[in-house]
C-alpha cells in the first residue's frame, strides 16, 4: 500500500448484484475500529432468498457504519466507511 | 440458455446419496473455501438428507411451531446456517442440490442465478408432465399453489453455496411442524402427481442433466466416480 493511500477514507457501497431492486442488511461482520484485509467479509445483505457478503475493497480500519441490521439498501447505497492503512 | 460445447463450464458432481446434514454442510464450506481460492472447479453436491430443520440468517424460531423440544423429541435436528430465507425442512424423499459456483462466470447476477435454479426445477418437473408455477418475489416452485421446491443461497466473493430442495416424496408430518419460509403454505410432492413409482436418485439424475443445459455445464468425474465405475 502506498503512503498516499494511508489514511484515505473509502466508501463501502452496495455493489451491483444484477437487477436486484432492494436488499436488507443482515449483519455487520466487523465493528467500527476493527481492522480488515482487502477482500475480507465486511457486511452481509439479503435479497431473493440469498445472503450476499460485501467484501472490503482495501486493507483498512472500519470507521463508520451508516446502515445497520434490518435497514434497506439499494445498489450503490453507502453502507459504511473504512480508513485505509 | 444453453452454451456450445466449446464454452461449457466444467463442474464436478458430488453425488452423496443419503447423508446427515452437518457433515455435508462442512463439505460445502470446504468446497466453498477451495473455490474462493481457485483451487477447484465449480461443483455441485446432490444429497438426500436425514431429517433436519434449517434456519436461515434472518429466520425465526417462532416458525418452528412446536419449538426445538418437539423437533428433538421427533429425532429431528435444528441447524442455524448462513443461507438466505427462513426455516425449511430437509429429509428422506427430497432432492437437495448445493451448487458451489463462481458467479463471475455466470453474469454476476443474484437474480439470474436464482431464476436459473428455478428454471432447473420447472424443467425437471416438466419432464414428468407436471406444470409448476413460479411466483415473482417468492423464489421457489409451486404446484397448484402448494410449494414443491425451496431455494436458499449464500454468496461470498461471488462464490455460491446452499441451493435448492425439491420434494420428491416427502414426509408431510415433518413439514407440518414448521411454517415453511415463514409462510402458511401447503407442501406438494412430485410423487403425488405421477403414476409411476419414483425415487430421489432418478429425479437427481434428471435434474442434473437439466441443470447442465440451464447452466452450460459439462460434467467432470466427481469424487467417488471411479469407484462407482468399478463396482463388480
Amino acid at each position: 500500500m502506498s503512503e498516499r493511500a494511508q489514511g484515505k477514507k473509502m466508501d463501502i457501497r452496495l455493489p451491483d448484484l444484477g437487477e436486484v431492486a432492494e436488499t436488507v442488511i443482515v449483519e455487520w461482520l466487523k465493528n467500527p475500529g476493527d481492522l480488515v484485509d482487502e477482500g475480507e467479509d465486511l457486511v452481509e445483505v439479503e435479497t431473493e432468498k440469498t445472503t450476499f457478503v460485501v467484501a472490503s475493497p482495501a486493507p483498512g480500519r472500519v470507521t463508520q457504519i451508516f446502515l445497520t441490521a434490518g435497514e434497506r439498501a439499494q445498489v450503490g447505497d453507502l453502507l459504511g466507511e473504512i480508513e485505509q492503512i | 440458455m444453453g452454451r456450445s460445447s466449446r464454452s461449457r463450464i466444467p463442474v464436478a458432481h458430488v453425488r452423496l446419496g443419503r447423508a446427515a446434514y452437518r457433515p455435508v454442510h462442512e463439505l460445502q464450506r470446504a468446497l466453498h473455501t477451495l473455490r474462493r481460492a481457485g483451487a477447484c472447479s465449480d461443483a455441485v453436491i446432490t444429497v438426500e438428507h436425514d431429517p433436519v430443520f434449517t434456519l436461515g440468517r434472518r429466520g425465526s424460531l417462532g416458525n418452528l411451531l412446536g419449538g426445538k423440544d418437539q423437533a428433538n423429541a421427533a429425532g429431528i435436528a435444528v441447524e442455524t446456517i448462513e443461507r438466505g430465507g427462513d426455516i425449511t425442512y430437509h429429509g428422506p424423499g427430497q432432492l437437495v442440490a448445493y451448487p458451489i459456483l463462481d458467479l463471475r462466470s455466470y453474469g454476476r447476477s443474484i437474480k439470474t442465478y436464482v431464476a436459473r435454479l428455478e428454471e432447473t426445477i420447472v424443467r425437471t418437473l416438466d419432464s414428468y408432465g407436471i406444470s409448476a408455477e413460479r411466483v415473482e418475489g417468492r423464489p421457489g416452485a409451486w404446484i397448484g399453489g402448494k410449494k414443491v421446491a425451496s431455494i436458499g443461497v449464500h454468496v461470498s466473493q461471488w462464490i455460491t453455496m446452499h441451493g435448492l430442495a425439491l420434494n420428491v416424496d416427502i414426509n408431510q408430518d415433518h413439514f407440518d411442524m414448521i411454517r415453511p419460509c415463514g409462510l402458511d403454505v401447503g407442501i406438494a410432492s412430485l410423487a403425488e402427481h405421477v403414476e409411476e413409482p419414483i425415487d430421489v436418485g432418478a429425479v437427481r439424475d434428471r435434474w442434473f442433466a437439466v441443470a447442465c443445459e440451464v447452466f452450460g455445464w459439462s460434467a467432470e468425474p466427481g469424487p467417488g466416480a471411479e469407484e462407482a465405475g468399478h463396482e463388480d
